[in-house]
């Protein structure tokens, strides 16, 4: 298996590109037939194979020129950076690293006591050299002292190999796998140098510096730049490991803590992000119930009009008509408390309900805060955002009133009502101690399919202060607590499974 | 066949080829019908109306010497057009004549379960391959040298239809209850579907497809479209109305100019004898590039700097 395909692919899906096995499949074989020598070729072929919307597309060219540039530079660097000697095992290094993954784990495991031992080893015999160095105090170029920290000696070696060995292996010690947003960079990067040994060789450094010998003192300021050097490698494999593992965007755990928040402390610049989720949630519950809907489409032979079509057949049946889709009264009815405590709740059910028009029967809503109106036109005509708003604006002055909210919707639409009917009441029941009209609600109560309470407050304080929920939620087949996203995927979701 | 091979060579061979059909496409497009010949998947085209979608099938068609069949997708598109119907008339038309030949069959018969079961020794041949009309889909797996096949506008059919488009995608065939599966004679070396994007295609589908976008092209590939398009049209005009339609596709437009409108005002101009664009001429010939009458009067105020813009290049 292609493990830098593989690796890219899985960089890929950090950035929100969906990219499913078939579609590795296909990008595996079209990499086999257009190879890797021509960058620009393997850019449009996979740009082909993989991303399949407009907006994936130009996250793939980011990712890509990100991913593969990356290789490149690092590959150099380590040509350049590493001074004289590192030759040996240069070729074999610069092609693992380009893999990074899941092999480098296990290979290290094994090697790093190997080159602890090493590191040991060597400085034996130079530390007796030493003493036989410290007679000269000479400027020389060649001169230098061994350095006594362990990342001292590591560095010292000029053993790629082994250095990235060490990286990697500290990277594991301090989990940089679980980086998940980019801030996170720096301070990863430390914690590797610090699993390292920095400290010790810092004060290594310091030490030297101050040390009259010249050989130390060089050794210090090739230490230094070392130290330096290290640096870079450590951020380059910290910056592997945020492209593979990371949430690139920071959008993951953005949406993640957005599900699971409270509607009405989301800030107002999340509101875009929360509409992509409303919708997302939505077209998945659309999917999911969209298939009941189509035997529904479908229903029963109708006599008549199959017989009238077929006369021209001499009678003989042979072009069948169907009953289309029955027409209905409208079967879901929003009633929404607009007024400022809920407003927010309000906004993203009405979106979550339009989001559903493909499955959801005909939604009727209304807005109320002291007097009830109905606002479905201002949905049929406006896009959702702008409806939203307009209702917002100008039903969600007054102070809450349920018992006039309800009168006003008998008065309105109550014999429309039937048996069919899902009526999905959103508010918190907080009436200002008015005439809580329950008996309204009785009567929507008995003449509906289902009446459904979403209330945002937490159950416990239903009850406390002016509340009436005691006393509604006795005429409601369910009352929920409903107060972020995911309370709300669950609620349509049942109601998706009973209304139809 | 070799001789497809020996177009489809590499990336670039593609290219030059499409270009003798005067074709001229960007590299990307040329990319993925090659990659699309070799790893035999259709190619799923989006990108904005008018960028050269169908023509691209079109092309491709003609330079492989090719029958191009398409299908033009509609809403309530189904089977019946897309794959197979029965030839209703005739099974009528049969039975009426068969009537007597029915009797015959049927004679001595003792009770009806007798004359049921000599019936279905008949057979189905009411339905077999005689009495089926094929469409389109059914048309392109039959065809003996292969073909290109192009679903078009695939975005205007219902969501069940493309479900329908599946297995023809990915296995060329398809399933006819009554006959059973139909293989592809020779499968179609390509399949083209294009999109304009109305409404998000299922993931299945996308799935099965390499994915093309064909945007605007950028001024250096247009004015090369154009040359081959419009060869009369002096190259000073042709640079200034490249220039000025990549201008305009800035502005906020209800419909921005695609390729096809620059060749149709290319060829206007060039029917009107202009050596170079100036402001009344634009204004005057405004409406062979911008199709909605908003457009063209929050236009009509700019056209003056555009057109300098355009004629200083």
């Amino acid at each position: 298996m292609d493990r830098t395909l593989a690796n890219f692919i899985h960089a890929l899906r950090n950035a929100e590109v969906r990219v499913s096995t078939a579609e590795t499949l296909d990008a595996f074989s079209a990499v086999q037939l257009v190879g890797y020598r021509d960058r620009a070729l393997l850019k449009r072929s996979l740009a082909l194979a993989l991303p399949k919307t407009a907006d994936e597309k130009e996250t793939f060219d980011a990712c890509f020129d990100q991913f593969f540039a990356f290789r490149e530079v690092s590959g150099s660097r380590q040509a350049n950076g590493v001074p004289a000697n590192a030759g040996e095992d240069a070729q074999g290094d610069g092609e693992g690293e380009g893999g990074a993954g899941g092999g480098r784990q296990d290979s290290e495991q094994q090697s790093s006591p190997a080159s602890d031992r090493q590191g040991k080893s060597k400085r034996k015999p130079r530390t007796t050299l030493q003493g036989g160095e410290e007679a000269e105090p000479d400027l020389g170029t060649g001169e230098m002292s061994a350095p006594t920290s362990t990342l001292g000696a590591l560095l010292m070696q000029d053993s790629k190999v082994e250095l990235s060995l060490a990286v990697s292996a500290a990277g594991e010690a301090v989990k940089v796998r679980d980086i998940q947003i980019f801030t996170q960079k720096g301070l990863y990067t430390r914690r590797i140098m610090d699993e390292m040994g920095l400290a010790e060789l810092n004060r290594e450094i310091a030490d030297l510096r101050d040390s009259a010998v010249v050989p130390e003192r060089r050794l210090g300021q090739e230490l230094r730049r070392r130290r330096e050097w290290l640096r870079e490698q450590v951020r380059d494999h910290v910056e592997r490991q945020f492209l593979l593992h990371a949430d690139v965007t920071g959008r993951r755990l953005r949406e993640e803590l957005l599900r699971k928040v409270k509607l009405s402390n989301v800030e107002h610049r999340s509101f875009r992000l929360i509409q992509e989720i409303v919708y997302r949630m939505a077209k998945r519950l659309a999917t999911l119930h969209a298939r009941r809907k189509k035997v529904y489409k479908k229903g029963h032979l109708h006599v008549p009009r199959t017989l009238r079509s077929n006369m021209s057949y001499d009678g003989a049946v042979f072009d069948l008509r169907w009953r289309s889709v029955k027409i209905d009264r409208p079967r879901v009815f929003a009633i929404c408390d607009v007024s400022g405590s809920v407003a927010n709740y309000a906004r993203f059910m009405l979106m979550f309900l339009y989001s559903l028009e493909e499955v959801m029967p005909k939604v009727r809503s209304f807005a109320f805060s002291s007097d009830l109106a109905e606002v479905t036109e201002l949905f049929e005509r406006n896009r959702i955002e702008d409806a939203i708003a307009k209702t917002l604006r100008d039903y969600a002055g007054g102070s809450t009133d349920y018992g006039q909210a309800f009168a006003d919707f008998k008065r309105l639409c109550l014999d429309e009502v039937d048996n069919r009917t899902t009526i999905i009441i959103l508010g918190d029941a907080r009436n200002n101690y008015g005439d809580p009209k329950a008996e309204v609600l009785k009567e929507m109560y008995e003449r509906c399919k289902r009446l459904i309470w979403l209330n945002p407050e937490p159950r416990n304080s239903w009850q406390v202060g002016d509340a009436e929920m005691r006393r509604y939620s006795a005429y409601c087949h369910q009352a929920e607590e409903c107060n972020s996203l995911m309370h709300l995927e669950r609620v349509v979701g049942n109601l998706l499974k009973t209304v139809r | 066949m070799t001789a497809i091979k020996a177009m489809t060579a590499t990336a670039e061979a593609v290219r030059s080829r499409l270009e003798a059909h005067r074709y001229i496409c960007s590299e990307q497009i040329a990319t993925a019908v090659y990659l699309a010949y070799h790893l035999h998947k259709p190619v799923l085209i989006e990108g904005p109306p008018g960028v050269g979608k169908t023509e691209l099938a079109k092309t491709t068609a003609t330079m492989f010497a090719l029958p191009l069949i398409r299908l033009q997708c509609y809403e309530g598109l189904d089977e019946a057009k897309a794959i197979y119907e029965w030839k209703y008339g005739k099974q009528l038309l049969y039975t009426q004549v068969l009537k007597e030949t029915l009797e015959e069959v049927l004679q001595g018969a003792k009770g009806f379960a007798e004359s049921v079961t000599r019936l279905h020794e008949f057979g189905d041949i009411f339905f077999s391959e005689e009495f089926m009309e094929p469409r389109p889909l059914l048309k392109a797996l039959r065809e003996k040298d292969g073909c290109v096949l192009l679903i078009d506008e695939v975005d205007k059919a219902d969501h069940e239809f493309e479900s329908l488009l599946l297995e023809i995608l990915s296995d060329y065939q398809v399933s006819i209850p009554e006959i059973g599966t139909v293989k592809a004679v020779t499968e179609p070396p390509m399949v083209f579907l294009t999109s304009n994007n109305s409404r998000e295609l299922s993931d299945a589908l996308k799935r099965r497809c390499l994915h093309l976008y064909i945007p605007f092209p950028d001024t250096a590939l247009e004015q090369r479209i154009i040359q081959a398009r419009v060869p009369d049209i002096p190259p000073e005009l042709r640079r200034q109305l490249v220039q000025f339609i990549q201008e305009l596709r800035g502005l906020d437009l209800k419909k921005a100019p695609a390729i096809s409108e620059t060749i149709d005002w290319a060829r206007t101009l060039v029917l009107l004898h202009s050596e170079a664009l100036h402001p009344d001429l634009v204004r005057e010939t405004l409406n062979v590039i911008l199709k909605f009458q908003e457009d063209i009067e929050n236009v009509q105020g700019e056209v003056h700097i555009l057109t300098n813009k355009a004629v200083k290049g």
